[in-house]
């Protein structure tokens, strides 16, 4: 399915590179046992933070939001974060109404994220 | 899929029924954008109105290959009803109920609570005929279109 996609490429900032996985289209019910299994992976591959990339995907149901904020709840067991990529309004809208916003790190770009993890980095 | 001709044109009937399989959930948000955009919903409206369609299924739980979904919308004026009704599926092959359910379906529902209080005009469940029934109610937002 190409909905989920996975980038471990290298970034050139010296700032770790957080596995990442691209979301693309309707996140759903359909969809969300696939995106569990592949923040399963991640985690299985010894990630305790990880990038969620969601600047392709167009809508995100409660289950599917469901998944995230149990990866989100892993994360911060192992120290870590869960960062969400969004500007779809739609899905900053389902964050809003169930008060995950602050929750989740949330960046609307990728630029922005790998500038506030070199922040961090410097630290 | 069943359309029923309008007593007026204010009135319209759409029903859309189909196995408990995940996939066809999409072909109830679609009925929603439709039914929505005639209605005179604005675009946020319109994608309010297919989440909180698509929020009606989750209450239901996980979906398998013995029950269907039937989604009945009712369009008056600037004013959409949708009852989902989940039923025994009549002898159609749906999907096999997963061995591992990866869903927290009691998070999912917390969460689907929160979306529709948010989403729509009013909502809620019943038990009709021995059968359950998720239903919402969206009014087009005063001064729009």
């Amino acid at each position: 399915m190409d909905q989920i996609m996975k980038d471990r490429s290298p970034e050139e900032s010296g700032a770790p590179h957080l596995p990442t996985l691209e979301l693309a289209g309707e996140l759903d019910l359909a969809v969300a046992p696939l995106l569990s299994e592949q923040l399963d992976a991640l985690f299985s591959e010894g990630a305790t933070s990880i990038v969620v990339d969601l600047l392709r995907a167009t809508f995100l149901d409660s289950t599917a939001l469901g998944v995230l904020v149990n990866a989100l709840n892993r994360c911060r067991d192992m120290g870590g974060q869960l960062h969400l990529i969004v500007r779809e309004s739609q899905i900053l809208r389902v964050l809003t109404i169930t008060g995950l916003t602050d929750a989740f790190s949330v960046h609307n770009s990728r630029h922005e994220l790998e500038n506030g993890i070199e922040e961090l980095w410097k630290r | 899929m069943t359309y029923r001709e309008p007593r007026t044109s204010e009135y319209e009937v759409i029903e859309v029924s189909f196995p408990g399989s995940v996939e066809f959930v999409v072909l109830a948000r679609f009925t929603a954008a439709t039914i929505g955009a005639r209605a005179g919903f604005d675009l946020d409206e319109i994608d309010d109105l297919r989440l909180a369609v698509d929020e009606l299924s989750v209450s239901f739980g996980p979906l398998d290959g013995e029950t269907s979904l039937r989604f009945e919308f009712f369009r008056d004026g600037d004013t959409v009803s949708v009852r989902c009704t989940r039923e025994p599926a009549p002898g159609a092959p749906g999907e096999s109920p997963p061995e591992r359910d990866v869903i927290n379906w009691q998070q999912a529902r917390e969460l689907s609570e929160q979306l529709l209080e948010e989403l729509v005009t009013v909502h809620g469940r019943e038990i009709a005929n021995g059968r359950s029934v998720a239903w919402l109610k969206k009014q087009r937002e005063a001064g729009k279109a």
